[in-house]
């Protein structure tokens, strides 16, 4: 059984209830003004059809779990214009999103966010682009992370863009 | 219900199909231009860049989650617009060329070549004697010379890149590559020529960057040990279909060289006066000029001819046929016998 030891840290003028409020009005304006969604596709680890020697996945072979929505603060950096290695071929590579979601957030629609999982982020109406997580941001014990040094309360996960051979959603 | 036939289902079924529209039309056209002439084809620069495409396209045929991996289908150049048209129809939503596919690259470069079977041997390209070709007209038979110059060897760079997701992509590429050069060089037969092509080994490009789009970049180098003969440059001339041989004769009548008469030198005339005397006269029987010569011990001499006076002391006395020529003298005073001396020229 994991022991919960009580943070005492900034007690004279900072504590749990102040540290829950915050949160509470951070995501107020997250999820209430901003209202930022993604689409969380989930690998199944168990259901995945991949190659028996190296693993990677097979055409459609892409299992997941049911895809779970949730609010973050989305960045979605500038895309590239350079060339496939020395190929010569010219692409406009999609620049990666930087999603920074509450922890909180993940603990009320308890899900879990982890390497290789996909994000869908709409661009618009009909057009949704999908995202493999290459960075889950699980470390976060990082001061930035944490809410003026008292604990963390948000995970910033990186993804970068994938092609539809790759994963193509529903 | 009926019973299946003798071969009701297709045992294979084609992964790549035949070509059809455009594609055919100049499947069909190669066909028929095909040995159209007894000279060699053009190999220039495009035919080769050309035959290297088709070669990848034929030996690197490759299949991969029942899917053909497509090959761009051109050297890509400059124009980013020839590369949109050649990819369209694998690219994704973004206009950007979807993984996996195979792309050739080559070096712009194109150097004097090292093949050793077309290194020059012949100087200043001269055109030399290639093939004789026989020709009727109708009524004669004849032939015609083909003659075209050394070709020119030319040694092209290039470079097969994979761009895919998944090992076994890039290993079923490794595995063609390998079986395909498994004795260092392949060929490939581009417009009638055999031209080799050596495989220069290969590199590692994959980007495997933690927050990037992963993706496999392998690079095979070729090298063609390819050579340039252009068409333009050849010649057809005519033989020689018949000999016809003609002897000039000059028809005019040679005329010798003259010959020219000497004349006949008579011997000289001396008068000569023994015993004191001083007159002596000759009978000439022919027609001739006497010049005077020389005396000796003659003061004065006076000529006449048939009795008639000619001159005194004369130098030239005209004689005709049967005169008779007396020449009296004034004899000096030495004691020798004078004598005037007087030489012939007949008329």
């Amino acid at each position: 059984m994991q022991n919960n030891v009580p943070i005492t840290r900034l007690g004279k003028f900072f504590g749990d209830r102040d540290f829950e409020l915050e949160i509470g009005m951070g995501q107020e304006w997250l999820i209430g003004d901003m209202n930022y969604t993604c689409v969380l596709y989930r690998i199944d680890k168990n259901k995945i059809k991949t190659d028996d020697v190296y693993g990677e996945v097979i055409e459609d072979g892409v299992k997941f779990l049911p895809p779970v929505e949730f609010n973050a603060q989305i960045t979605v950096a500038a895309p590239e214009n350079k060339m496939i290695g020395t190929t010569r071929m010219d692409q406009f590579e999609p620049g990666n999103i930087t999603i920074s979601v509450y922890l909180k957030t993940l603990q009320d629609l308890d899900v879990d966010i982890d390497f290789g999982d996909y994000i869908g982020y709409y661009d618009s109406e009909n057009f949704v682009r999908y995202y493999t997580v290459v960075n889950d941001g699980r470390v976060i014990s990082d001061t930035k992370h944490t809410y003026k040094g008292f604990k963390p309360f948000y995970r910033t996960i990186i993804a970068a863009p994938v092609g539809p051979n790759e994963f193509r959603g529903l | 219900m009926a019973l299946p036939k003798s071969h009701p289902v297709k045992p294979t079924l084609p992964l790549t199909y035949p070509k059809t529209l455009l594609p055919r039309r100049e499947q069909i056209k190669d066909m028929i231009t095909k040995d159209g002439t007894y000279l060699p084809k053009s190999l220039l620069h495009a035919d080769l860049d050309k035959g290297f495409l088709q070669f990848v396209k034929e030996k690197f045929n490759i299949v991969s989650e029942g899917k053909k991996i497509p090959v761009v289908d051109i050297i890509i150049t400059t124009q980013n617009w020839s590369q949109f048209v050649e990819t369209w129809d694998f690219q994704n939503i973004d206009k950007n060329i979807e993984p996996p596919f195979l792309t050739i690259i080559r070096s712009p470069e194109v150097k004097y070549g090292n093949n050793p079977a077309v290194m020059y041997n012949i100087p200043n390209r001269r055109m030399y004697y290639y093939m004789e070709v026989p020709t009727w007209d109708g009524n004669r038979v004849g032939a015609d010379i083909y003659k075209i110059p050394q070709p020119v060897p030319a040694d092209f760079k290039y470079t097969v890149a994979i761009v895919c997701n998944r090992m076994r992509e890039v290993n079923t590429l490794n595995q063609r590559v390998l079986e395909t050069f498994a004795s260092r060089q392949a060929y490939q037969v581009i417009n009638g020529h055999y031209i080799p092509i050596i495989n220069d080994g290969f590199t590692d490009e994959s980007v495997l960057d933690l927050e990037k789009r992963k993706y496999y970049i392998q690079k095979y180098d070729f090298t063609m040990m390819g050579f340039l003969i252009d068409e333009n440059d050849f010649e057809v001339s005519p033989a020689i279909s018949r000999t016809f041989q003609v002897y000039e004769v000059d028809q005019r009548s040679k005329k010798g060289k003259q010959k020219k008469n000497q004349p006949v030198q008579l011997e000289s005339i001396v008068y000569s006066y023994p015993n004191s005397a001083t007159t002596n006269e000759y009978f000439f029987e022919y027609t001739c000029n006497l010049n005077f010569e020389s005396t000796t011990n003659v003061t004065d001499y006076s000529v006449y001819i048939n009795d008639n006076y000619y001159g005194d002391n004369v130098t030239l006395i005209q004689v005709n046929n049967g005169d008779m020529v007396k020449i009296d003298i004034v004899a000096g005073t030495t004691t020798q016998i004078p004598e005037i001396v007087f030489s012939q020229r007949l008329i």
